[in-house]
């Protein structure tokens, strides 16, 4: 859908001639002239307006009745009055009408001080009540959620929360409940509000009526600082504020960036600060010393870590993750290549494309936006769950479909959460994401659908539909697609079938393209930096080396000796766990950058150096869609912690390389200087918003040529179910340490969960919750069944948690379910 | 003058066979055979108004519906919730099929292809009746050119708010939205949407039979046509009656429902429903239309009138108008959800001796803070007529809260020692 072009009209308030975006309401409009109109109810990011507190009502000249500015478009030539006399008069009602029944229980309330109900009642408010009627009373307070607490009597009924779980989040669970003076916002049955995104109403609700559990009664207004960063606990990278009292970070806020978030949080995002000042966190550097890890010196540490890999060097294997910068990212890897020798480092848990496939993927010709996504005529979510992978994309992608009429087709071997909103669902095995490229590719191209989509089980009249789709609903098509699409062995024919399809949709163009969700936080920001076998800085050529698989495997049959982790845990987060214990307990060294010591770090590490938490990190991040965005510590760092930056440079000199870092800027300085479309960034630019390095002229220097479709192999059919199931696995949004250390979101920590069909789940002889065993060659998770409508007979999908990687290959594999 | 209750109590008009044999569905057979512009003109001239209570020209409203081929609604509304009004249900048990020929017209007129009857739940034999009498005229072929279903409402005087109508009639919560936009372009599921009256409706097949110009003759030049009066209260005959609009509306009280019982008179009268600013005996002689009604400082409404004797103290008015519109407030706007709450509290507390008179100040200020300031009109609803009881009857109601208080401080006892203002209490 094309962005709608803006004109200026002209119009009159209080005597003043004001430019303003045509239909943009009056409220908009008037603050091109420095005037403001109190509001209550209005609120643009949740659609059309309501016009319900009635706080905004306005003088129109030649319309009789007052108008509340909030509904009112601007128009040419149009006279408005927000000063006289009528008006203030009707202003001076609402406010009394909204505080007859409110408690002004300002002193006790937290949202004194920076509640709009108390601000608007100093502007525009009479002073006075003359109300001596008892005042309407709830209970109170009450637990709306764990996460969210609810006064009804501070409510004043603006209807923002009911609307933005009906509307935004689409979640449906909040509604208004009885009538008239009566009325309360609340549940069905009153079962708790709990949903990914509940948390933002809490920055909605303009009065104290809404308050979030963890910050109640934990600061006033005046004893807090903000301070603006970015959440880096998932690819989202939500520009956020961190509310801070004496050097402790209190409270995550949206700091609202439309080219990024557009001012919505999920509940990890709001919460999981908790994990800032967890108990559990790790603040010393930890050496280990007979069997169990110790606190030393940050001297003895360093020199240990130095020395072990310097015992292994040529032999020393590497893998960052998870909220990595780009500037550590590229420190480890001049410690690893130039230091050490070694060519052996990734970023990503399992191999990927070529340098040149992934290269072409990365082009930025082919990259969309962010804004894309809500713009497209068509977006297809392909192998992944937005939801999950990268939550603030799903609000996009809803609003895209709500307001912009976009198409939305999902194709994934899981049942996504966006099914009920797509034109077009298709289904194919789990694994057989390049088959079914191969056959969209066919279908695209007028070939042969049948075969793929079989090898991709799935349905060829719905690939035929969805290809149908994508070629009529418009030039502007985004395809939003998951790292584990190109992952595995067969990455490479998967990511050229991508690049087919890209090229017979005509992607190439502004308002289209791919938007891919890596796996990890910083992943594609990591990639850039040169965190990867075979690719240095800027996607440059490098001495090929082993990729996350491969350093497993040479880890566990000893060609190498050493491995360094910067923020990850692969047995906690990559395939193949068992591997993973394997190689980490065969290794000489395992030195680790952590914040927590997850279970392999606890078992494995023989250096821990304590990290930074993202509150305290300076650097640089790069969102999926190309934005370096820029981190600022809004804290200092706790006991013993240092910037991970300078302890990357002190064991690279103790290893015998030198890096002249005086400051975290000049680290950010030597990576704009090394990657070549970073050239010419700098702090200052990235200060507020970042910068989309692909639409720099810098971005040249990536430019890669158009892709030509190219004659794809003939995809491997995922393997036939024959009474075991195919296994799929994901990552919940709730699988994350920082989830677990946080005392708010514990509740929500994911569990190992496989989700059956009521087919497979009846011959099986199982209903939800039953605690299964689900196994493959002899190795086996335990788990609790989820019984799903929609999952497709024949699959069962692992939640990875607890463990449950164990089972997960990047290969597509069968697995038997029993009862435990 | 006789149109829409014509032979009423006829037996068995509410079978299609009675109503045909009178010339009925005659008027639909001739308006099918027109072009709808034509069927709009026809409309149009005569002059017809909204019966429901804002008296809006059904033929413009028709008009606003946009050409083209689209789904395109028709909502009859039979929310018939406005305490004194009952002449709707009298014309749909009695005469259902004069009701579904009116809905058949306008639609072919405004080109909907779905039509519904949004009719309140406790209406529910009613709406039995229609469901049968829909299904004869299906049977009979008549209505091949729009869907008519009957829906029954869930019992809540908002949702004859005409966009509450369309949101409880779409599933959801009966709250009125923001206009614009209007029905008539975004109505029903977003589409246009034309919304009328039972009686409105019911009208449309005799302004088809006698021609619109025909039609206009009736009434006066801006209110034209009959209209179905409620009249309710101290009368002796109360009950609807067919008028033709402009006659005395001393001719309604006192000729047709009989006046208030031997030795009353009539103390005030609502002209159009509860939510009419009040009238006082002195306006019995004016015509009874909308623009007389209006230049009164009230309005025809939905045309019910309610007489009040001089046995009932204002104040009792005062605390039922309150009462209803407090409990019936949807509450989505400020100014109607907590200014009815608000004074409903004071009219009690007036009424129980906890006031004194410059209560009278407050509650009237607070029903200027009501009108005209909120999403819909249920809120005026309440704020006009008690600012009406207000301006005609202030007096009254002094002294009626100065009696309740000496009522009330006699009950203390001398004993007990008298409450003293305190600075700390001031």
């Amino acid at each position: 859908m094309p962005r709608p072009e803006v004109r200026m009209v002209t119009l009159t308030i209080d005597g003043r001639e004001v430019e303003a975006p045509e239909n943009s309401m009056l409220v908009d409009g008037a603050k091109h002239g420095d005037v403001e109109i109190p509001v209550f109810c209005y609120e643009p990011k949740l659609g059309p307006p309501v016009g319900a507190c009635r706080m905004c009502l306005v003088e129109v000249e030649g319309i009789p009745k007052l108008q509340t500015a909030c509904s009112t478009p601007v128009k040419d030539g149009m006279v408005v009055h927000t000063q006289t006399e009528r008006v203030r008069k009707a202003q001076e009602a609402v406010v009394e009408f909204l505080l007859i029944n409110h408690p002004l229980d300002c002193p006790v309330c937290d949202k004194g001080g920076e509640c709009p109900l108390q601000d608007i009642s100093y502007g525009w408010g009479g002073g006075t009540s003359r109300f001596i009627e008892p005042k309407r009373h709830f209970r109170k307070p009450l637990a709306l959620s764990p996460l969210v607490a609810i006064d009804r009597e501070r409510c004043i009924l603006c209807y923002r929360c009911v609307r933005y779980s009906q509307e935004i989040a689409e979640d449906y669970q909040l509604v208004l409940l009885e009538r008239g003076a009566h009325s309360y916002v609340g549940t069905f049955d009153s079962t708790p509000y709990v949903a990914p995104f509940a948390g933002n109403i809490i920055e909605l609700c303009p009065v104290g009526a809404l308050t979030s559990r963890a910050y109640r009664f934990r600061a006033r207004p005046w004893d807090i600082e903000a301070a603006g960063s970015i959440c880096t606990l998932c690819p989202a990278q939500c520009n956020i504020s961190f509310t801070v009292r004496d050097d402790r970070v209190l409270r995550v806020m949206a700091r609202d960036n439309p080219d990024v978030d557009d001012g919505w949080l999920c509940d990890k995002g709001r919460f999981a600060y908790q994990a800032v000042h967890a108990d559990e966190r790790v603040v010393e550097p930890m050496v280990r010393e007979g069997g169990t890890l110790r606190p030393v010196s940050w001297e003895r540490a360093l020199d240990e870590a130095a020395a072990a890999l310097s015992r292994a060097r040529g032999r020393v294997g590497a893998l960052a993750g998870d909220g990595a910068t780009n500037e550590e990212g590229y420190l480890l890897g001049r410690l690893l290549r130039e230091a050490l020798d070694c060519n052996d480092l990734d970023s990503r848990v399992a191999r990927g494309p070529s340098r040149e496939t992934a290269r072409a993927l990365s082009a930025p010709a082919l990259g969309a936006t962010v804004p894309d996504v809500e713009f497209a005529h068509a977006v297809l979510v392909l192998d992944c769950e937005p939801m999950d992978d990268m939550p603030i994309l799903d609000l996009r992608i809803r609003k895209g479909v709500r307001r912009h009429g976009m198409r939305l087709v999902v194709a994934t071997s899981r049942p996504s959460s966006l099914d009920p909103n797509a034109a077009v669902s298709v289904r194919f095995a789990p694994g057989a994401g390049e088959a079914f490229l191969a056959a969209l590719d066919a279908a695209l191209a007028g070939g042969d659908v049948d075969s793929a989509a079989g090898a991709a089980g799935a349905d060829p009249a719905a690939v035929r539909e969805l290809a149908r789709l994508l070629r009529e609903a418009g030039d502007d098509v985004v395809v939003v697609w998951g790292e584990r699409l190109t992952g595995g062995p067969r990455g490479e024919q998967a990511a050229r079938a991508l690049l087919n399809v890209c090229a017979r949709l005509n992607l190439r163009r502004d308002g289209a393209g791919l938007l891919e969700i890596p796996s990890s936080a910083n992943g594609r920001g990591l990639r850039e930096a040169g965190v990867l076998p075979g690719a240095g800085p800027g996607w440059s050529e490098a001495a090929d080396g082993r990729d996350a698989a491969g350093i497993a495997r040479a880890l566990a049959g000893g060609e190498l000796g050493a491995l360094y982790l910067l923020r990850t845990d692969p047995v906690r987060t990559h395939p193949d766990r068992t591997v993973w214990s394997a190689a980490l307990a065969r290794a000489n060294a395992v030195i680790a950058h952590a914040s927590v010591l997850t279970e392999g770090l606890l078992e494995h590490a023989t250096v821990v150096f304590p990290a930074e938490s993202y509150a305290e990190k300076e650097g640089t991040v790069t969102h999926p869609d190309g934005r370096v965005q820029r981190l600022r510590p809004a804290i200092g760092r706790p006991g013993g912690v240092r910037a991970e930056w300078q302890v990357l440079a002190d064991v690279a000199r103790r290893a015998g390389l030198e890096i002249a870092l005086p400051t975290g800027a000049a680290a950010t300085k030597l990576l704009f200087e090394a990657v070549p479309f970073y050239a010419g960034l700098s702090l200052v630019d990235l200060a507020a918003d970042g910068v989309r390095w692909p639409e720099r002229d810098a971005a040249s220097a990536l430019d890669a040529p158009a892709w030509e479709p190219v004659e794809l192999e003939r995809p491997p059919a995922a393997p036939s179910p024959n009474g075991a199931l195919r296994l799929g696995t994901f990552r919940p949004i709730w699988a994350a340490p920082e989830v677990e250390v946080s005392p708010a979101l514990r509740f929500l920590s994911a569990r190992a969960r496989v989700e059956l069909s009521p087919g497979d789940a009846r011959r099986l002889g199982l209903a939800s919750g039953a605690r299964v065993h689900v196994s493959h060659d002899g190795t086996g998770v335990a788990a609790e069944v989820v019984v799903r409508s929609d999952v497709p007979a024949g699959s069962a999908f692992l939640h990875e948690a607890q463990g449950a990687n164990a089972l997960s290959s990047g290969e597509p594999r069968l697995v038997e379910v029993r009862p435990a | 003058m006789k149109l829409l209750f014509d032979r009423v109590d006829e037996p068995g008009l509410n079978t299609i066979d009675v109503y045909r044999a009178r010339g009925g569905y005659e008027p639909l057979r001739r308006a099918l055979a027109m072009r709808p512009d034509e069927v709009v003109a026809q409309i149009d001239a005569s002059g017809l108004r909204g019966r429901g209570g804002a008296g809006f020209q059904m033929g413009k409203k028709a008009a606003f519906i946009p050409k083209g081929d689209m789904d395109k609604f028709l909502v009859c509304n039979a929310d018939e919730s406005e305490p004194g009004t009952f002449k709707d249900r009298e014309l749909m048990q009695k005469n259902p099929h004069q009701l579904i020929e009116g809905i058949a017209i306008a639609a072919h007129a405004t080109g909907c292809n779905r039509a519904f009857i949004y009719i309140r739940g406790e209406y529910d034999y009613v709406a039995d009746i229609l469901d049968g009498s829909v299904a004869e005229a299906r049977a009979a072929g008549l209505l091949n050119h729009v869907d008519l279903v009957v829906h029954r409402g869930a019992g809540a005087y908002i949702c004859g708010e005409e966009t509450a109508l369309l949101d409880s009639l779409e599933g959801k919560r009966g709250n009125p939205r923001l206009k614009p936009p209007f029905p008539a372009n975004q109505g029903l599921y977003q589409g246009p949407t034309l919304i009328n009256n039972v009686e409105t409706l019911s009208t449309v097949p005799h302004v088809i039979r006698m021609g619109g110009a025909e039609y206009a003759k009736l009434g006066t030049e801006t209110s034209t046509g009959t209209k179905i009066v409620s009249v309710s209260g101290h009368v002796r005959r109360p009950g609807n009656y067919e008028i033709e609009l402009g006659i005395p509306s001393r001719e309604i009280v006192y000729g047709l429902a009989g006046g208030p019982a031997e030795g009353r008179r009539v103390k005030l009268w609502f002209p159009g429903g509860s939510s009419a600013p009040v009238l006082t005996e002195e306006h019995l002689d004016l015509p009874y239309d909308f623009d007389s009604m209006a230049k009164a400082g009230s309005m025809l409404g939905s045309g019910s009138i309610i007489v009040i004797d001089d046995t009932v103290p204002v104040i009792d008015v005062a605390k039922w108008v309150a009462k209803f519109y407090t409990h019936e407030s949807c509450g989505k706007c400020t100014p109607c959800r907590e200014g009815t709450r608000w004074t409903l509290a004071m009219v009690e507390r007036m009424d129980r001796g906890e006031a004194t008179p410059m209560d009278i100040e407050i509650m009237a200020g607070v029903q200027d803070q009501i009108i005209g300031h909120c999403l819909c009109v249920l809120g005026d609803s309440m704020a006009m007529p008690i600012a009406s009881l207000v301006k005609h009857f202030r007096e009254e109601i002094e002294a009626h809260i100065e009696a309740a208080r000496a009522r009330r401080e006699g009950i203390v006892s001398p004993d007990s020692p008298r409450e003293q203002p305190t600075e700390a209490t001031v």
